[in-house]
């Protein structure tokens, strides 16, 4: 696509958020950074701007604003603020595409405060019931963007939702930020999603793997008959 | 954010609450700032945009790199690249915001969903692409068959708005004329 996307970064200051922020700078993408605390941001994206200097963007301290000039909103918070913004950007968002990153952990670690039913992603589709809410980010950590290639293997990212042009739209910011996009399924396959990051951190804090560690699907080349 | 849209909509098809409310779950709001683009030449064309507030003009580009401006969208109208919106193939035409601009965008795929679910929303489309068939024809007319002072008075006396607000250089690009010739009609017109 020619014509620039323009795309609302809701958290860019967090650790995800910066990360994912930082990685689509690289794209034909304009991005609004926004946070809470503006300072924040805009030291992020005067980060993006140094070592980037046609990177176009910019932070904003107002994530209502910001989602209603995007064409693509992507909500960098963790689980319990995705309501908070939900009701921010609820009428601004109708239509949009609007990507769910957050995985609902427990404060130990060892579970997910979601029902076995749902997840993050549906959770945020039913606050936002005319967006196209989209389950990706959510199985790579924020130091695999800048390493998407690991141990020599490119890392899988996976990608779930309802509306086909929407996954093929995130399919590319996927694969900007450098990881093999994979579309799992619809939004009901989000709960799984979410659950082998659970697995992926369980296993990061067993073994050690110093927080940059991916998926890779292992397989025979695509059988296209 | 919808004013002016469900004002324009509501005097072609008066609409009830619910109508009004199930038509709202299909919009998009997207606001451009001056400068940026909704489209450029060569993407397919998905939307159609209702400027809401602001200013925009739809141009191509010729291979000696001229543009040449098809359309001025302006509060209460409605901007596309409606060839590449209805086949499918890569539009044409670019759009850019001539001002900060608010836009109510109807996706093609709210498009066609709204137009097999809702007849009143086929009636508007109906009453929209007809008028703008007969201002293409109008335009092409003058094209044809006017002078080049008749031309610029015909778009001054319909579009007194857009001459307002937009640079001259523009209105000698959708005229078809070069910014030297405006200047000379303009100046022939006031010495009358």
């Amino acid at each position: 696509m020619k014509t620039t996307q323009t795309i609302a970064i809701i958290g860019a200051s967090g650790n995800m958020g910066a990360a994912i922020s930082r990685s689509l700078a690289k794209g034909n993408y304009r991005l609004l950074l926004c946070a809470n605390n503006l300072d924040k941001v805009q030291a992020v994206a005067e980060e993006i701007r140094n070592s980037n200097p046609g990177a176009e963007v910019e932070a904003a301290d107002c994530t209502r604003e910001a989602s209603w000039e995007a064409d693509i909103i992507i909500a960098a918070v963790p689980y319990a603020a995705e309501q908070e913004v939900a009701a921010k950007i609820r009428e601004v968002a109708n239509q949009k595409v609007v990507i769910s990153i957050a995985n609902p952990l427990n404060n130990t670690y060892d579970g997910l405060v979601t029902a076995p039913e749902t997840s993050a992603a549906e959770e945020l589709q039913k606050l936002l019931p005319n967006s196209k809410i989209v389950k990706a980010f959510n199985t790579t950590f924020a130091a695999d963007f800048t390493t998407p290639v690991i141990d020599g293997r490119q890392a899988d990212a996976f990608i779930a939702g309802n509306d086909e042009e929407a996954l093929q739209t995130v399919s590319e910011l996927v694969a900007t930020a450098g990881f093999n996009p994979v579309i799992a399924g619809n939004l009901a396959v989000s709960g799984t999603l979410e659950r082998m990051q659970l697995l992926l951190i369980q296993l990061n804090n067993k073994y050690n793997y110093n927080w940059l560690a991916g998926w890779k699907i292992l397989h025979q080349s695509a059988n296209l008959n | 954010m919808y004013y002016l849209f469900f004002q324009h909509l509501n005097s072609k098809v008066q609409l009830t609450e619910e109508e009004q409310a199930q038509i709202k779950t299909y919009l998009t709001f997207k606001k451009l700032r001056k400068k940026q683009y909704l489209l450029q030449e060569g993407d397919v064309c998905k939307v159609i945009a209702f400027v809401e507030k602001g200013a925009l003009r739809a141009f191509s580009v010729d291979d000696n790199s001229n543009e040449h401006i098809i359309q001025f969208g302006l509060e209460g109208w409605t901007i596309s690249d409606l060839y590449s919106f209805l086949t499918g193939e890569p539009a044409t035409y670019n759009i850019e915001a001539l001002e900060d601009s608010e836009l109510v965008i109807i996706s093609k795929s709210a498009h066609e969903e709204l137009l097999q679910t809702m007849p009143k929303y086929e009636t508007f489309t109906r009453l929209n692409i007809t008028g703008a068939y007969l201002a293409m024809q109008r335009r092409l007319t003058s094209t044809n068959s006017s002078s080049v002072e008749e031309r610029y008075q015909d778009f001054i006396s319909l579009y007194p708005h857009i001459a307002q607000r937009v640079p001259q250089h523009m209105i000698a690009s959708y005229l078809g004329l070069t910014p030297e010739t405006l200047s000379r009609i303009r100046k022939r017109i006031s010495s009358k």
